[in-house]
């Protein structure tokens, strides 16, 4: 195959894996702390990117002429300040409460609270209904080699999500509060005898879960160019699955998942140019076979740390 | 009687069952107070309900002047309590270092917890030497080390330990034990909670005995030892 088409499907493939690895280190946080799925998160992926897109009109409407990498810092921080509070407040009104029941019904409960999401967005945001279009806050910039063109910002994009997923990863392995969320995810109780305020730990851990996620949805918006309100549904399902294959609790499990996934999605496309729309049954199917062969996930809990 | 934690007819259920039905235990400062019984007696449940994990429905639990009933566990720690859970219970994933951080977790002068650490490594030097191994590849001996460490991270006034010679080789219970009076001649107040009872009265100052869910002995360590209670139920 030719070189640079190949370049530009390895580009495309590393922006996608970002994003998922971003939607499944949520899966992963939660899983972690409380041992449960909520199945919510690509949903509030979707929120992430309407709070950013409101945003826009609200500022864009008090002030014309702002920049475009001022606007990006305002509604970047307004979708992540929304959706964080969003997370906790989920967490505390609901999540919590649900503990004394089983995971099951954590899992339904959010399943609906995923659909609550998507209709009320759909249903009261003006012409929620229709894809919208994402302002584009990122100069048009890029380079081309032959047939491959780099977009700039792609690379800035894909650079801010590695940043975060760094500063994730140093909070978790640094800092005390990282200890505290590792220690809530080892052994909750023995946690508890330490000192750990675990009902604080698992809201601050839904805080950041949420907050990662509203960037992904701010990313997947500048990405496309365009948002729906379906669009978390997708993403759910990948970033879940990405954190099942590289095994539920381990953060970079999930973010190997999320760049597994990516990979596999663009070598469907790639094997099957006469057949691209299949990428995404390509992709499940091999999960599905990782799954089988791997059911622990690739990282295996007992030579990783969890969380 | 001066007394770091007393405990008043309290009475813990889980679900409706009473496992405790009004128990009064007195746990005097600097001094080792034991509290024996078989499996079942409401020995764990006891521990829970002063550390808030499971709260009494009923009575009074007072820390140094102050009720601390129904309080959340983080709450109960910050006042000077630490607990030494049964089973060892040590963060299997974390080193050893960070296990002892964690028993530290309340305390935030750096150089206290330095000087806490430096205390435990002198009374383990091989958790010294074994820092940064995971506490989950230890054995069970050395795991015990690391909790035991962990309890005392914090200087707690109240130090609780829930069975420490569970799942231990003889040899190391003797050890453990000798370390608890070491512990106390430090000065930290231990409740001590277990089935082993020789041992146990050896080194404790005043003991109770907890037989389904109320206290039906208690004395100095020397009265206990002769007592028709103990000598029934566990000397046969």
């Amino acid at each position: 195959m030719d070189i640079s088409l190949l370049a530009q499907f390895t580009v495309n493939g590393l922006m996608l894996g970002m994003m998922y690895a971003l939607v499944a280190v949520g899966f992963t946080l939660f899983f972690g702390v409380l041992d449960i799925i909520v199945f919510s998160h690509g949903d509030v992926v979707m929120v992430g990117a309407f709070a950013a897109l409101t945003g826009h009109y609200w500022l864009t409407g008090i002030y014309p002429d702002m920049s475009m990498w001022v606007e990006l810092f305002f509604i970047s921080c307004i979708s992540i300040i929304t959706v964080a509070a969003f997370g906790m407040i989920m967490a505390k009104t609901m999540i919590l409460r649900l503990r004394s029941a089983s995971p099951l019904n954590t899992l339904l409960a959010t399943m609906m609270l995923g659909t609550v999401l998507r209709e009320a967005v759909r249903l009261f945001f003006p012409g929620g209904s229709n894809p919208k279009p994402f302002p584009v806050l990122l100069p048009d910039i890029s380079a081309s080699f032959g047939d491959f063109t780099l977009r700039f910002d792609s690379v800035i994009l894909f650079v801010l999500g590695a940043l975060l997923i760094v500063s994730l990863h140093l909070l978790i392995t640094k800092t005390k509060l990282g200890m505290a969320i590792r220690a809530v995810a080892q052994d909750e109780e023995t946690a508890r005898l330490m000192g750990v305020n675990f009902t604080l730990i698992v809201l601050i851990t839904f805080a950041i879960g949420s907050a990662v996620a509203a960037f992904a949805g701010v990313m997947n918006g500048l990405y496309y160019n365009e948002i729906n309100f379906g669009m978390g549904l997708l993403l759910g399902a990948i970033g879940f699955s990405a954190a099942i294959i590289g095994g539920l609790g381990n953060i970079y499990g999930a973010i190997l998942g999320g760049f597994l996934f990516a990979g596999l999605q663009t070598l469907g496309a790639v094997a099957m140019p006469f057949a691209s729309a299949y990428k995404d049954v390509f992709a499940f199917g091999v999960v599905i076979l990782i799954m089988a062969w791997k059911p622990t996930g690739l990282i295996a809990e007992k030579t990783s740390e969890r969380v | 009687m001066q007394r770091a934690l007393s405990i008043r007819n309290v009475y813990t259920a889980y679900g409706k069952a009473d496992v405790l039905s009004g128990v009064d235990i007195e746990i005097l400062p600097k001094k080792i107070t034991c509290l024996l019984g078989s499996n079942g007696a409401g020995k764990s449940t006891l521990i829970r309900s002063i550390l808030g994990l499971t709260p009494p429905r009923e009575g009074e639990i007072i820390f140094e002047g102050l009720p601390i009933s129904g309080h959340p566990t983080h709450s109960v720690v910050a006042k000077g309590i630490a607990c030494i859970p049964e089973g060892r219970r040590v963060f299997p994933k974390m080193t050893v270092k960070d296990n002892l951080l964690m028993g530290a977790y309340l305390e935030s002068s750096e150089k206290k917890i330095k000087m806490n650490m430096g205390k435990v490594f002198e009374i383990f030097p091989r958790l010294e030497e074994r820092q940064e191994q995971l506490a989950g590849t230890m054995s069970g001996g050395e795991q015990a080390m690391v909790s035991i460490g962990r309890g005392l991270m914090s200087s707690p006034k109240l130090l609780i330990i829930d069975e420490p010679s569970l799942g231990l080789s003889p040899a190391l219970v003797s050890e453990n034990f000798r370390i608890i009076r070491k512990i106390n001649d430090a000065g930290t107040a231990v409740f001590l909670v277990e089935q082993n009872v020789r041992q146990t009265l050896a080194i404790s100052h005043y003991g109770y005995v907890l037989s389904q869910g109320r206290v039906t002995a208690q004395g100095t360590a020397e009265e206990l030892k002769t007592s028709d209670e103990v000598q029934q139920a566990y000397f046969g």
